[in-house]
């Protein structure tokens, strides 16, 4: 029963991680046609920035999340803007640029910090005790609540807004959203900051977790693939419930197998999604 | 040889929900032009795409030159001798123009040792649709109705006994689809079996002596130009019942 | 064939030219740097066969290099086998990686190939991460048998590795063969329609640019005398790209040329040290911007560009041709048409 019940807590971190992480992968895909591959580079960039704010430059929390937010989503802005827009004819480009870009960002990281894991203090050093009987760490669940506020409002922003709607429907017809007088450049420059700073914020948060590495950005995006082809590109519903899926099947095989397998997981799930249905499950559709 | 070239027996697609083709048959014998018309969605293309197999089909068949060709794959069937164009031309946009037309050269085994090599043939080919000064341009480059002819040469490449062209007028002006005319024409006089899908259907009854129609799927009319212009059921297809009362009386 | 082809005429010319280097250069430094330069040659060679001719965008090229490396090493470090069979035998375990990346591939496009290559290296990584035991894990295996202890005789075979297989690969993409990889690159519905079956042709390039990867990904191995992560990594995935875009994808040499460029320059530029791959990527983001066609390919047209202006045109009739030509003369079109299919 114990066991149960890690599993389901340390499952629904990972999947709420997850989440966020893919979230903004599919969104700017759904939404803009881009296979940004330098997205885990922002996740890493928010890992990295969250240790200069709080163990090099002594910042209070708060301050240095927001500094970190806002840096990690100006730095998505001049990405789309000048690295991606001049290139978003050809969808080969812009893997290209993307994936140049995410390289410099694990040399320079490199460069600034070196090579070796970089210890990032917790948030809160309080180990708790869920529904009584799991032993976890606070940053894990407050991880966990932020995952879970962020995708809501997300959720929230995309289907209850104006500006979301907007979104929507440069997703589903960008002619028709110009004749209705949005202009898709501004839509796609608001989706990547929402995207950076979604994979921003995971990557500060996991960080204490975690640690900071040069490499970090490597398997996440291999992850990120995972939970979009099942979840299908630009479906947020599916992308959430894909999330689900890979975070509690990896916890699964983590804890009752050996934590080795557990990265094996989301690779068998590309292979046996590959096979069966290669446009995913739920198929290349307009952000729904 | 005896039998009709092309034999198409009740095929159907569909769609989701949607009956693209349903039960069409169709023969076609050796050396006939035949026009495929109807209005728009009415399943040509999709007749197409199913004798040249783009897609297959849920039932029925297709029978070429005596062999069933309904579930092969499309270079299989471009082996046995159908070639086909496309509505919207597909070249191979970073390719020069011979390379274009080399390229169906290099992998038909139907020109075998005819003793010229396949550089000559390529010239040749594209001397006779008309591109010979545009040979080493890039096929991105070139203007629609070249484009319309480069497909041409690049589906005479591998000398098939059955062309299906799709719409080889779209798009042209009326210099050009006069240039293309004789092309077509001169096709059929060699002996090859031509089908054409268009909806230009003053420019197709020059070439044509039979008419096929298709509505929603399925085979309203088949017989001489004349015969179908007068078809009540074809016009009604086309301009609904209330236009075709209109015009017929 | 009937005459030689100017690819194999050019690459004896420059294996001719690249022969003297040990009798002229002391180092052992720079020498051991142009041995690196040769075995990148063909990995880059490979991949562009691959990417830039057939248009199977991989970001997953370590996969093959690091399966030949590893069954190089793990060969030779156990039962003892001389490089001599452990090469081979690293070439053909990769050309059925090839394979097996190959089938599941067929289907993909785009997006989804790119990432499921890019996904395709994690899997070895992962297995020679939980088998730690017996392949060395992060740090891998060292003490591998060096394919001789003479840096020139080394050199030599490199050498020698890059003209035969470079040259290969490069007479094979001019050939017919490499213009029908072209069409399939360029339209592989329109391909299907000219007859092409884009399966056979696909898998065969697959199979063909995991043989040449691993064969060279092998005598890595043996060079270095070890084997380890790196040579299944990503980074070195994304390394071999970026160094094919900097140099000119689709060219077989531009790739080539971006390697020796990028590894010598790398070195050139070792007193900024560690900011080498900073101004590294840096540079391929702008190339991307503002040269997307690569050096080699700007580089030749520039060339062009002034010998036109320099020498005057024969006749009005020649230089309406040349003109609307893509700048490449006319007997480079017959290439593909004078060999016969393969």
């Amino acid at each position: 029963m114990n066991v149960a019940l890690e599993i389901l807590v340390y499952g629904a971190v990972q999947s709420g991680v997850y989440a966020m992480l893919a979230l903004g992968f599919s969104l700017i895909f759904g939404v803009a046609g881009v296979v940004n591959l330098a997205h885990t580079a922002f996740y890493m960039a928010g890992a990295y920035l969250i240790y200069t704010c709080v163990s090099l430059l002594g910042m209070g929390l708060p301050a240095a999340l927001v500094c970190s937010v806002i840096v990690v989503g100006l730095c998505g802005l001049a990405v789309q803007r000048f690295a991606i827009r001049p290139l978003i004819e050809s969808e080969y480009s812009v893997m290209m640029i993307t994936v140049a870009i995410a390289f410099l960002v694990q040399e320079a990281v490199t460069v600034i910090f070196g090579p070796a894991d970089r210890n990032v203090k917790g948030f809160i050093d309080q180990k708790l005790e869920v529904f009584g009987v799991v032993d976890i760490d606070s940053q894990r669940m407050l991880t966990l609540g932020v995952a879970t506020v962020l995708i809501v409002a997300l959720w929230f922003f995309i289907n209850k807004t104006k500006q979301g709607k907007a979104v929507l429907a440069v997703a589903q017809d960008r002619e028709g959203a110009l004749f209705v007088g949005i202009d898709p450049w501004k839509i796609y420059l608001r989706v990547m900051f929402i995207s950076a700073v979604l994979a921003g914020i995971a990557g500060a948060f996991i960080a204490p977790t975690l640690g900071a590495r040069p490499h970090m950005w490597e398997h996440p995006l291999v992850k990120c693939f995972a939970i979009v082809i099942l979840g299908g590109l630009g479906s947020i519903e599916g992308t959430i419930l894909a999330a689900i899926i890979l975070g509690f099947c990896e916890v699964v095989v983590s804890f009752l197998i050996s934590s080795y397998l557990g990265e094996l997981v989301a690779l068998i799930m590309i292979l046996g999604v590959l096979m069966v249905k290669p446009a995913g499950l739920m198929g290349r559709g307009a952000v729904r | 040889m005896e039998g009709p070239i092309l034999h198409v027996e009740r095929l159907t697609k569909n769609f989701g929900g949607l009956a693209a083709l349903s039960q069409v048959t169709l023969e076609i014998q050796r050396g006939e032009v035949v026009g495929i018309i109807g209005p728009n969605g009415a399943g040509k293309t999709t007749l197409f795409n199913l004798i040249s197999g783009f897609l297959r089909p849920d039932s029925g068949n297709i029978v070429f030159r005596g062999e069933s060709i309904a579930h092969k794959k499309p270079q299989e069937i471009v082996a046995r001798g159908i070639a086909r164009t496309f509505q919207i031309p597909r070249p191979f946009h970073n390719l020069k123009v011979v390379e274009n037309v080399a390229v169906p050269l290099i992998v038909t085994k139907r020109r075998k040792g005819s003793g010229v090599s396949k550089l000559e043939i390529a010239h040749a080919l594209l001397e006779r649709v008309g591109l010979g000064g545009k040979k080493f341009m890039k096929a991105g480059d070139l203007s629609e109705g070249d484009l319309k002819r480069l497909e041409l040469a690049k589906a005479l490449a591998t000398e098939p006994e059955l062309v299906l062209l799709d719409e080889p007028f779209s798009g042209l002006s009326s210099t050009e689809i006069e240039g293309l005319v004789p092309l077509i024409r001169e096709l059929s006089e060699q002996g090859t079996t031509v089908l054409i899908v268009e909806h230009k259907l003053r420019e197709l009854m020059k070439l044509v002596r039979r008419v096929v129609v298709l509505n929603f799927g399925q085979k309203i009319a088949d017989g001489r130009p004349e015969e179908i212009a007068a078809d009540k059921v074809v016009i009604e297809a086309y301009l609904g019942a209330g236009g075709a009362a209109l015009v017929l009386s | 064939m009937r005459r030689v082809p100017k690819e194999v005429l050019a690459f004896v010319i420059i294996c001719g030219v690249m022969a003297p280097v040990p009798l002229v250069v002391e180092s052992h430094y720079v020498i051991n740097l142009i041995i690196l330069c040769n075995i990148y040659a063909v990995f880059l060679a490979s991949w562009d066969l691959l990417t830039g001719y057939t248009g199977q965008i991989s970001f997953g090229h370590a996969l093959f290099i690091g399966g030949g490396a590893y069954t190089a090493g793990l060969l030779n470090f156990y039962l003892k086998f001389p490089p001599l069979v452990t090469i081979p035998s690293g070439a053909l375990i990769a050309a059925i990686l090839g394979l097996a990346l190959g089938i599941p591939s067929l289907r993909l496009r785009g997006p989804y190939l790119a990432l499921a290559t890019f996904s395709a290296s994690a899997i070895p990584s992962v297995l020679v991460s939980t088998l730690w035991k017996y392949t060395g894990g992060e740090d891998g295996l060292y003490g591998i048998a060096p394919i001789s202890f003479n840096v020139v005789n080394r050199y030599y075979l490199s050498l020698a590795l890059m003209g035969v297989c470079c040259g290969i690969m490069s007479a094979l993409a001019r050939s017919s063969y490499g213009l029908v990889l072209q069409a399939i690159r360029e339209d592989e519905t329109a391909a299907m329609a000219s007859g092409v079956d884009t399966r056979a042709y696909k898998l065969k390039t697959f199979v063909l640019s995991g043989f040449f990867a691993g064969l060279a990904g092998a005598f890595y191995c043996h060079n270095q005398m070890h084997v380890g992560t790196e040579e299944l990594s990503l980074s070195l995935s994304i390394l071999v790209v970026l160094m094919s875009v900097v140099g000119g994808i689709g060219t077989i040499i531009g790739p080539m040329f971006g390697g020796y460029l990028l590894i010598l320059l790398n070195e050139g530029l070792r007193f900024i040290e560690d900011f080498r791959l900073v101004i590294y990527s840096g540079a391929v983001v702008i190339i991307l911007l503002f040269l997307p066609r690569g050096l080699l390919p700007s580089v030749l047209e520039l060339m062009r560009r002034t010998r036109g202006l320099v020498i005057k045109s024969p006749s009005p009739k020649v230089e309406a041709v040349r003109d609307s030509a893509s700048g490449v003369d006319e007997p480079e079109a017959q290439r593909g048409l004078s060999c016969e299919p393969k």
